[in-house]
C-alpha cells in the first residue's frame, strides 16, 4: 500500500470501517512510514476533539414527558395531525 | 392492530431511564388501552424513547433553535410511534429515528436554511445562549457541560463546513453510527460517505488547528 491509498483509508481506519485485509495493509504501511503514522495520530486527535468538545444537552423534561404519553391518547390532537403528514 | 415481533434481544437503554419506568403504565382511569397497545407502548419506550437526548441534540444542530428542535423531536416521535409496527425489529432503532427526523427536517425547515458554507456566527452565539437557558431549567450543573461551553470554536469549525461534510462527521463522530447506517440515512452509497468523511475531516482539521494549539492539543507529531 502506498501513501496516497493509506491517506484515503485513514478516515475509515479511525472508524474501524476497514476490511480485515485493508486493515492489515494499512497497519503494515503505518509501521513502515513515519509520515503516514504521524498523520494518523493527528487524524485521531481531530476525531477526539469533536467527540469531547461538542456540547451535549439533555432534552427538556416537558418534551420527554410528552413523548412518554404517546399512545395513551392524552394528546389526540397532535396524533391526529399526523394524518396530513407522510413518513 | 396486531403487534409485531418482540425483538429477540433485550436492548439495554443507553441512558438512565429510571425516570421513565414509573410512567410506563397509563394512569388510573385511562386503562382503555388494549393489551397490544400497551405492549407497543412499553416496547416503544424501551427501544425508541431511550434515544431522545441524541435526537434532541441532532435536532438542535440542524435547526439551531431549541423551539424548532423540540417540535422536530416531537413530530419525529409521533411518526415513529404511529409507524412503530413497521420498524424492523433487531435493526438499529436510533438510526431509524434519525432518518425520520432528518426527513421531517427536510420537509419543514430546509427551505429556510442558510446557504452551504455560509456561517452566521451571531446565530451560533445565540444558539449557545439559548441552550444555556434550556439547560438552566434542569438545575443540574454538570461541570463538564460548562467546560464544553467554552468550546464554541469547535462548534463553529464544524458549522463552517459545507453541510454534506458536516452531516457525516456529526453522524459518525458524535452519534457513532456505522458507515452503512449513515449511507442509509443520507441516501448515498457507502463510498460517498467514506469520501465525504475523508474530505470533511481534512477541512475540519485545517479549521481546528489554530484552536487546537490554543487549548493545548498538540497538533505537531509527537513521534
Amino acid at each position: 500500500m502506498n501513501c496516497n491509498k493509506t491517506r484515503v483509508l485513514m478516515s475509515c481506519a479511525l472508524d474501524c470501517e476497514l476490511s480485515a485485509r485493508e486493515e492489515e495493509e494499512f497497519l503494515k504501511h503505518l509501521a513502515e512510514c513515519p509520515e503516514c503514522a504521524a498523520e494518523f495520530t493527528e487524524a485521531k486527535k481531530t476525531k477526539m476533539i469533536i467527540r469531547e468538545k461538542i456540547v451535549r444537552v439533555k432534552a427538556p423534561q416537558s418534551l420527554v414527558e410528552s413523548i412518554l404519553r404517546l399512545g395513551t391518547h392524552t394528546n389526540p390532537q397532535a396524533e391526529g395531525s399526523l394524518l396530513f403528514d407522510q413518513l | 392492530m396486531v403487534q409485531g415481533n418482540i425483538p429477540g434481544k433485550e436492548l439495554k437503554p443507553v441512558m438512565d431511564t429510571n425516570e421513565f419506568s414509573e410512567k410506563k403504565k397509563p394512569r388510573t382511569g385511562r386503562n382503555t388501552l388494549s393489551r397490544e397497545e400497551l405492549k407497543k407502548q412499553q416496547e416503544f419506550q424501551q427501544e425508541a424513547v431511550t434515544h431522545i437526548n441524541s435526537l434532541y441534540n441532532y435536532a438542535l444542530h440542524l435547526t439551531m433553535n431549541p423551539d424548532d428542535a423540540e417540535n422536530l423531536v416531537q413530530e419525529t416521535y409521533l411518526k415513529a410511534y404511529k409507524f412503530f409496527n413497521s420498524f424492523e425489529r433487531g435493526t438499529n432503532c436510533k438510526a431509524w429515528l434519525f432518518k425520520i427526523l432528518k426527513n421531517n427536517y427536510i420537509n419543514r425547515f430546509r427551505k429556510n436554511s442558510r446557504e452551504p458554507g455560509k456561517v452566521d456566527y451571531d446565530l451560533i452565539k445565540d444558539f449557545y445562549h439559548s441552550i444555556k437557558d434550556v439547560r438552566s431549567d434542569t438545575s443540574e450543573a454538570e461541570s463538564d457541560y460548562f467546560h464544553s461551553l467554552m468550546h464554541e470554536e469547535v462548534y463553529q469549525a464544524l458549522q463552517s463546513l459545507p453541510e454534506e461534510f458536516r452531516e457525516v462527521i456529526q453522524l459518525c463522530d458524535i452519534e457513532g453510527f456505522t458507515y452503512e447506517e449513515i449511507a442509509n440515512m443520507v441516501e448515498s452509497p457507502i463510498g460517498t460517505v467514506r469520501s465525504r468523511l475523508y474530505r470533511g475531516r481534512k477541512l475540519l482539521r485545517a479549521q481546528l488547528e489554530t484552536y487546537a494549539r490554543k487549548y493545548g492539543f498538540n497538533t505537531d507529531s509527537e513521534e
